[in-house]
């Protein structure tokens, strides 16, 4: 649950918390002598698994910035506020003019509570939370403008409000999209403008509550603007809530911009994020949260490129072919397809952003590579992550080691803030949300470089500002322009996806064991509708027909014009 | 009317409060065993959830038994003379702390949370149980009150 963000303000030491428990089984992982830094890199250490009677804990407990405080940075940077005073900033996007849309967000609630670990979990939350108090308003877009490209923020307008739950923005053909935890909304919207008041047309309905463990749905769009992709997280730690819970999820969507239409493009993604194509190589990349409760250095959240109807193992199999105990029944031929992910962070670091550096302002050093925001750990005795990190690339590849570049956001067992989405704003400089500071954090280069025009976060540019002025201190011209199609993973070969209404499951080869009755299977017994009907159903099919993974299954696409989920209340309460 | 209840109060002594309490546990840790079971054979999300509230019930009610007990030992001699006494008061302590590891098994998320260490716990809180019963019985000298002011 690192990557559940209701917990943003929790402080617990559970280990005190549980201390009745009393007993040497409880599990630690101070003491230990693993290198976590073996964890970072394309080929991380991954020990045996160590299920603990009480799995580790620590959350630290937000004490928020006090004034002229901010995180630190290493030479060569500064940090400034852009913006403070917000209710959970969780993402920020540039618009291909400079403006930089911030989205504020909470969870849903109504998470149905099974079990006596959900209550008591909630009740010690509850003790750390240390009694709510009027909460402010959040689910909110803002969007902010520095007119004078000097860093500094002149304008700020809240330009949707009530939503539900959102995180995801993109924006194409005068249209803004943003995901809100149930759907995909699309609010037409010209640059520039400084309020919406049309009502969103639900573009495709996505997997929400009332369960809704891993709610955030962020939004990438493709090169060739024609696709947008959605990232739509599991609904478990590992499938707890069984697997009919996941469908469609663990998973990224590939979405029709124009119909609506959507198919899984790749599975097997516990929780995926900071969805953004790679400009140098075209490829979709994402961050992903791995499951917890295997020990503390299990398993290793990533950064990984996404590849077309791939399967990365959630819930069967971790970081390639480790299966996971805890699924049952196993399905080994699924963990025979999952594939191990480019680029390990470390375990329970709960990377939530992601963007590219390319075309960025800073320094040369931070040139060709991504910067991920980590939220910070909680499964594990000593935190982990609570900092932005940078990994560089070489040939469209994350290669070496992770850097720190932000960092200074705990203070001894309290934080001030933690990091989340990451963006480069109109000016070339790197943003950082910081939900539990409610500030947006902006570190630029020391000395005051700026790049000539903006680029938005999907790599879009103002028409008439061509690639070729883009003298940015490096890659300019490669920061995938919209009217220049590359790579295109959302390519052709996409028949069905471009049929409205036609949804088809990717990856899964075989289908399900068809209607009729196996001679001489095990038939299982039949439900009491169909007994009184006479119908049996048919036994499981066995041995040689594949079955797709739930999280296979999208969910079809509602017509033109039904487009109302009753879920979705843009404008409702909240 | 009120002879009878001094007959009662000064003749018999009155069943200790914790054997009220008692067949909560014992009840709730069979029934888990039950669920485990059934989790184990049908890989159904239910009984996991069953099984683990049962454990739960049984801890809480079974703690307070213990207590209500350990306090009634303490507090009535005739209690001491004729009750199973403490070794049943420390088997029960047994159950319970079993039980409670149990539970924290049970916590786990997915198939590892029952399979094998959470069945195997709850059959061995089962035996403890049931030995538990014999051995109150077996060391109970006398029936307490109950049955007998109807006489």
């Amino acid at each position: 649950m690192h990557d559940r963000p209701p917990f943003i303000r929790a402080s617990l030491l559970a280990a005190t918390c549980l201390a009745f428990a009393g007993s040497p089984a409880t599990a630690q992982d101070g003491g230990s002598d693993f290198d976590i830094s073996t964890q970072i890199g394309p080929a991380p250490v991954l020990p045996d698994p160590a299920q603990s009677l009480l799995p580790s804990m620590k959350v630290a407990e937000v004490i928020g910035w006090q004034n002229g405080q901010t995180p630190t940075v290493p030479e060569g940077l500064t940090i400034t506020a852009y913006a403070s005073d917000f209710a959970n900033p969780r993402t920020v996007h540039t618009l291909p003019n400079g403006d930089v849309l911030v989205v504020q967000s909470r969870g849903p609630s109504g998470e149905p509570q099974n079990r006596p670990k959900d209550f008591i979990r909630g009740w010690i939350m509850a003790m750390a939370h240390g009694g709510g108090g009027e909460q402010k308003p959040s689910n909110i877009v803002t969007l902010l403008r520095d007119t004078n490209r000097d860093g500094k923020v002149d304008e700020r307008h809240d330009l949707l409000t009530g939503l539900n739950s959102p995180f995801g923005i993109a924006w194409a053909d005068d249209t803004l999209y943003v995901a809100a935890t149930d759907a995909i909304l699309s609010y037409p919207y010209k640059l520039g403008q400084t309020e919406i008041t049309a009502e969103p047309k639900v573009l495709t309905p996505l997997p929400g509550g009332p369960i809704d463990h891993h709610w955030t749905k962020d939004l990438a769009l493709s090169p060739d603007g024609k696709y947008l992709y959605a990232s739509v997280g599991s609904n478990s730690n590992i499938v707890e809530n069984g697997l009919e819970a996941e469908k469609g999820r663990a998973a990224i969507w590939q979405v029709d911009r124009q119909t609506g239409a959507s198919r899984v493009f790749a599975s097997g993604l516990r929780n995926p994020n900071g969805l953004t194509f790679n400009p140098e190589s075209g490829e979709l990349y994402a961050v992903v949260n791995e499951r917890d409760e295997l020990g503390p250095n299990l398993v290793p959240d990533y950064m990984t490129s996404v590849k077309e109807g791939a399967f990365y193992g959630w819930p069967w199999s971790y970081y390639g072919q480790h299966v996971d105990p805890r699924v049952h029944p196993p399905r080994p031929d699924m963990v025979e397809k999952a594939i191990p992910p480019d680029y390990a962070l470390s375990s329970h670091v709960a990377a939530l952003g992601l963007t590219f550096s390319y075309g960025s302002a800073l320094p040369d050093r931070y040139a060709h590579g991504a910067f991920i925001g980590e939220h910070g750990s909680w499964n594990r005795s000593f935190f982990n992550g609570y900092r932005v990190v940078y990994v560089p690339f070489e040939n469209g590849k994350p290669t070496g080691k992770a850097q720190d570049v932000v960092t200074g956001f705990l203070d001894g067992d309290e934080a001030h803030g933690r990091p989340v989405g990451v963006g480069i704003d109109g000016t070339g400089a790197l943003l950082v949300a910081d939900d539990a500071g409610n500030t947006v954090w902006r570190i630029a280069a020391a000395n005051g470089d700026v790049t000539p025009r903006p680029i938005g976060t999907d790599g879009q540019r103002l028409p008439g500002t061509s690639a070729q002025q883009g003298s940015a201190p490096t890659g300019g011209n490669n920061a995938g322009a919209a009217e220049e199609p590359r790579g295109a993973p959302a390519g052709s070969n996409n028949g069905g996806a471009a049929t409205p209404g036609v949804v088809t499951p990717g990856g899964g080869q075989g289908t399900t064991g068809g209607q009729q009755p196996r001679g001489d299977a095990e038939a299982p017994a039949a439900s009491t509708d169909e007994q009184l009907t006479g119908e049996a159903p048919a036994a499981p099919a066995t041995g040689d027909t594949q079955e797709p993974s739930q999280t296979e299954i999208a969910p079809a696409t509602l017509p033109q014009g039904a487009g109302e989920t009753g879920a979705t209340a843009p404008n409702g309460p909240q | 009317m009120e002879a009878e209840t001094e007959h009662y109060w000064r003749g018999e002594p009155a069943r200790p409060i914790a054997n009220f309490l008692i067949p909560f546990p014992a009840v709730c840790f069979t029934l888990a065993l039950l669920t485990d079971l059934a989790y184990w054979q049908t890989a159904n999300l239910m009984w996991q959830n069953f099984s683990a509230w049962l454990l739960f019930v049984g801890e809480v009610v079974g703690g307070l038994a213990l207590v209500v007990g350990i306090v009634e030992l303490l507090t009535r001699k005739s209690l001491r003379a004729t009750g199973p006494g403490w070794g049943y008061v420390i088997l029960g302590a047994i159950i319970l702390i079993v039980a409670f590891f149990n539970s924290l098994i049970h916590a786990g998320d997915g198939w590892t949370g029952v399979v094998p260490w959470g069945l195997a716990l709850s059959a061995v809180t089962f035996v403890l149980v049931v030995v538990a019963a014999i051995v109150g019985r077996a060391t109970t000298r006398r029936h307490p009150a109950g049955a007998h002011h109807h006489a």
